[in-house]
């Protein structure tokens, strides 16, 4: 079932100031017969906020550990992964031995995870935490904490407080927000989350999204977004990536994939977004399932739930193609899509543009 | 059918004490206020949907609704009779206890952890069929049982019937805690977070599947939720009421789309700003002047809500505001700002 197949990206798709590029980066856990990450090519530009969307099991969260190389064994990873730190130099991931990549992690790149409770240790202090990683990479320890204090309460956190309590002592959304600060504690330049928000409620998961806007501007950083939950991160990102089965399906700028979506999938999980401005009886479920990486269908893996899929779709995957500026997508049928499957808030979106809406009287 | 409501809360507080430890010397008990004063009723074929943040006291309530929690004071009343004196014997009513708790169901937000993973659903399923109506037969549980499936849409049932647990997907698995649910003919189904495990797009499904089963098994749907959007769409749909709760209170409720659309509490605001839409609004300064929920042990006097609140004055700080009526639907806001001639518009405004 596994062609060997490779997905570049389009001219117009490519970064000018290229943080990090993945070419053909591929996951698989049963030597090429089936991919978790099945050939996937994107440019993170720098200083931009990326969200990569898709449903569980679609593959994004390898695609954020891809990243880093951080792939959990025994997957094996393919490709072609650089970095490109600001001072004109380029690093091929892959290629590093464990120590390199030890100091790559977290001083230049650096992850969150959902559910912070897994990812601190329950005996140890906040402050230990910050303390340790701090020697781990070398670095100057009370520099490092006046840095982590001050984070902490851009994070609008209390850090003498935070600091000095064992990680059960917090609240969720206060243990989340303490990751973060631990995650930036090294100055990397990009910053990879995986669901960060997503065991809190919607509250706190809109104010982490806004503070993380103030630091993205603050300190100057490039952030991948990794989320099942389009619409959250539709007001935060500048560009989107709408992953289906291991793929990307569509990738372009936040208002133009909200706008002018081309992909069939990309518009049925629009469609499918419970939101407060949509008229109530235009909400519409997917139907059907998205494939296991074991069953994967020929061709597009989108075509049997498409109601748009002709016999190409079927046989052929469509290629990874500009769909407009900065826009590209992978279907045939862009135009029938635009034109066959309405948004159900396209009357909100009818006036030009000017996006006021919504809060008005 | 009489306008009498199916539960009616009056005043209800759950308190629970911290007691404090052998080593703790000298501090005090600690009361968590879980609910602080509700009163709410739920009709036949209702849909209320109770939203807050995590630690609002929206779980405690709703186990409070349906009789699984027992309240610290204030009375909750089933088709007029106070449930507590019935469980306690104390009531002259011809009512029992076990047709109450059995009107009353929950489902739980982890379906894969409310199924017995050691057994098919057929099991599963003819379990409540037993307790409701021992008289049926094998074959006329078995028939019941594969037209709910079916109904519920997991075809083959047949098929279905002969799984267990773990051999479904979540959204199956939430379906068949329903299916239980249901068997059991309940008045009132408390929805503990039931959609918020579902993807995304599963869940706009199940909650059309509530609804349609709510029309044929006539119950009503008690739905806790923290997403604004979610409870909209099921409480539109089911033509019922939102409640929004903040640290153990009802601050607002009112028709889902009148709520939503003029919110008068600025909480209401709060929750639907964090309201993710497409709409591609800048999300702008956050209407919240501290991010973090105060501790439920020591809530702030007056207001509740007035170490966060941005339109917070003084005197939020020192009265607790009663519930006004707002406009003719039925919509009720605790906040000093619906009453035009209050003193809250002479006090100073909170800078902290």
């Amino acid at each position: 079932m596994a062609v060997e197949q490779t997905r570049g990206v389009p001219d117009a798709m490519a970064a000018d100031d290229p943080i990090i590029q993945l070419r053909n980066a591929a996951v698989t856990y049963d030597h090429g017969e089936s991919f978790v990450l099945d050939h996937v090519s994107i440019d993170i530009e720098r200083n931009e906020m990326v969200g990569v969307v898709g449903e569980s099991g679609s593959g994004k969260s390898m695609l954020a550990s891809a990243m880093l190389d951080a792939i959990p064994d025994p997957g094996l990873l393919e490709g072609q992964i650089t970095y490109t730190p600001g001072d004109g130099s380029e690093i091929d991931v892959l290629d590093l031995d464990d120590e390199e990549l030890r100091s790559l992690r977290w001083e230049e790149i650096s992850m969150v995870f959902q559910g912070a409770m897994s990812s601190f240790n329950p005996t140890m202090k906040v402050d230990d935490h910050f303390r340790e990683t701090l020697r781990a990479h070398d670095a100057d320890v009370d520099a490092g904490l006046e840095r982590a204090a001050e984070l902490l309460s851009d994070l609008y956190l209390e850090p003498e407080r935070v600091l000095g309590s064992y990680p059960h002592e917090l609240s969720g959304g206060m243990q989340q927000r303490a990751l973060i600060a631990l995650s930036l504690v090294l100055e990397p330049e990009l910053l990879v989350m995986d669901e960060p928000t997503a065991a809190l409620d919607l509250l706190m998961q809109r104010s982490i999204l806004l503070l993380l806007e103030n630091l993205q501007e603050k300190y100057d950083l490039t952030m991948v977004f990794i989320t099942h939950d389009l619409p959250l991160v539709a007001a935060l990102a500048d560009r989107m990536a709408i992953m289906y089965a291991f793929r990307l399906a569509e990738v372009g700028e936040t208002r133009d994939v909200i706008e002018h979506a081309a992909h069939p999938y990309t518009r049925a999980l629009l469609n499918s977004t419970p939101n407060l401005d949509a008229p109530l009886e235009e909400m519409r479920p997917i139907e059907g399932s998205s494939p296991a990486p074991i069953n994967m269908p020929d061709g597009c893996a989108y075509h049997p739930r498409c109601p748009l899929a002709t016999s190409e779709c079927r046989s052929d995957a469509p290629a990874f193609e500009e769909s407009g500026p900065g826009h590209a997508t992978a279907c045939y049928h862009i135009d029938e899509s635009i034109d066959q499957i309405p948004l159900n808030y396209e009357d909100m979106l009818d006036n030009d543009g000017s996006q006021s809406d919504g809060d008005d009287p | 059918m009489s306008s009498q409501p199916v539960l009616s809360l009056d005043g209800v507080e759950v308190h629970f004490e911290n007691k404090r430890g052998l080593l703790d010397f000298g501090a005090e008990d600690e009361t968590v206020r879980a609910v602080d004063g509700v009163t709410i009723d739920i009709e036949e074929r209702d849909v209320v949907s109770l939203i807050g943040e995590s630690g609002c006291g929206k779980t405690t309530l709703g186990k409070t609704c349906i009789g699984l929690q027992r309240p610290t004071g204030g009375t909750v009343r089933y088709r007029g009779q106070d449930m507590w004196d019935i469980r306690d014997g104390k009531s002259q009513s011809d009512l029992e206890w076990s047709d109450i708790r059995q009107s009353l169901q929950i489902i739980h937000q982890d379906p894969g952890a409310a199924l017995n993973p050691n057994r098919r659903l057929i099991s599963i399923l003819s379990e409540p069929l037993r307790q409701v109506s021992p008289h049926l037969s094998k074959s006329e549980k078995r028939e019941r049982i594969y037209s709910l499936l079916e109904h519920v849409g997991m075809n083959p049932a047949a098929d279905f019937a002969e799984r267990y647990p773990h051999q479904l997907s979540g959204g199956e698995q939430q379906r068949v805690a329903l299916c239980r649910a249901l068997l059991m003919n309940p008045d009132v189904i408390l929805a503990d977070e039931a959609i918020s495990a579902l993807d995304v797009s599963l869940r706009v499904e199940m909650m059309d599947l509530m609804l349609d089963l709510q029309d044929e098994f006539d119950t009503s749907y008690v739905f806790i939720s923290h997403d604004l959007s979610n409870a909209r769409y099921f409480t539109e749909h089911g033509d019922g009421k939102i409640g929004v709760m903040y640290l153990g209170q009802l601050v607002e409720s009112g028709p889902a789309e009148q709520l939503i659309n003029e919110p008068k509490h600025p909480y209401t605001e709060v929750l639907r700003w964090a309201t993710p839409d497409l709409s591609l609004q800048q999300t702008g300064e956050m209407p919240m002047r501290k991010i973090d929920i105060p501790d439920p042990i020591d809530p702030p006097s007056g207001c509740r809500f007035h170490t966060r609140c941005p339109e917070a004055r003084e005197v939020c700080r020192q009265q607790t505001p009663e519930t006004y009526q707002v406009d003719g639907n039925g919509q009720r806001a605790a906040c000093f700002r619906r009453d035009e001639s209050h003193e809250y518009w002479d006090s100073p405004e909170l800078t902290d």
